[in-house]
């Protein structure tokens, strides 16, 4: 399994589509990275999230991945990412914050 | 990115105080490091048990861009556990934060990898080219 933390603003279109979400992103995670997801849903409850000092409406989703990835490799895996959670949740991707990190680092 | 998480007892902090904190921890993090303030991230939750409070009444877990000293990280650490415990009116000894870091590289932000430390300005000249604000804007 592949730990995934999501941190997603509570009672928001990603909250609300977790379900397609969690299927939309194992798929990714199974066809790219080679094994499902652990996911670890963080939600951040209304007037508890900033960015800036100011109320945000970011959210965050970090993984790891089994090996450590060329940065080309990874780079197109983050934008598959991004696009996979824009296309589910309507967000537009500078509310998106992707990691996807070596195994060496966390 | 950075990005940091404040994980409290319940009840520990009312809505005032987290906009204290979270512009003190914007603040600190500027003046340590120079980054832009429209990079920081804040964000409260209160016992999150993925985020433990070992012990503590406030605890935040900041993540930032690798290639800042350790003095640096200390620096800020030093500076939010003061924040957290004057505005959650605790000893500082029940208010803790930790820094650990990720490579600039490792991130996608506002569509685009991160820039590393002291690269912000043209990574926000190209935001700016592209007609498009970060995250938060």
């Amino acid at each position: 399994m592949i730990n995934c933390l999501c941190v997603i603003q509570s009672g928001q279109s990603a909250d609300q589509r977790r379900k397609q979400l969690t299927q939309a992103m194992n798929e990714f995670a199974v066809s790219r990275l080679g094994d499902t997801l652990a996911i670890n849903w963080l939600p951040v409850s209304a007037g508890n999230g900033f960015t800036e000092g100011k109320p945000s409406s970011s959210s965050v989703v970090s993984l790891t991945a089994r090996e450590p990835l060329d940065q080309a490799q990874r780079e197109i895996l983050l934008r598959e990412l991004v696009q996979l959670w824009t296309a589910h949740t309507g967000s537009s991707d500078h509310e998106i914050v992707a990691v996807i990190a070596d195994p060496t680092q966390h | 990115m950075p990005l940091y998480l404040c994980n409290t007892k319940r009840d520990q902090l009312d809505g005032q105080a987290k906009q204290r904190i979270a512009h003190d921890i914007t603040q600190i993090h500027c003046d340590v490091t120079g980054a832009p303030a429209k990079f920081v991230h804040v964000m409260f939750f209160e016992d999150a048990a993925h985020l433990p409070l070992e012990g503590k009444a406030l605890r935040v877990r900041g993540s930032i861009r690798k290639g800042r000293s350790d003095d640096q990280k200390a620096r800020i650490a030093a500076a939010i556990r003061s924040s957290l415990a004057r505005h959650g009116k605790v000893v500082t000894e029940q208010a803790d934060a930790v820094i650990q870091e990720t490579p600039a590289s490792w991130v996608l932000e506002g569509g685009e990898i991160m820039p590393e430390p002291g690269e912000e300005a043209a990574w926000l000249e190209a935001q700016a080219a592209r007609g498009q604000a970060p995250a938060g804007r």
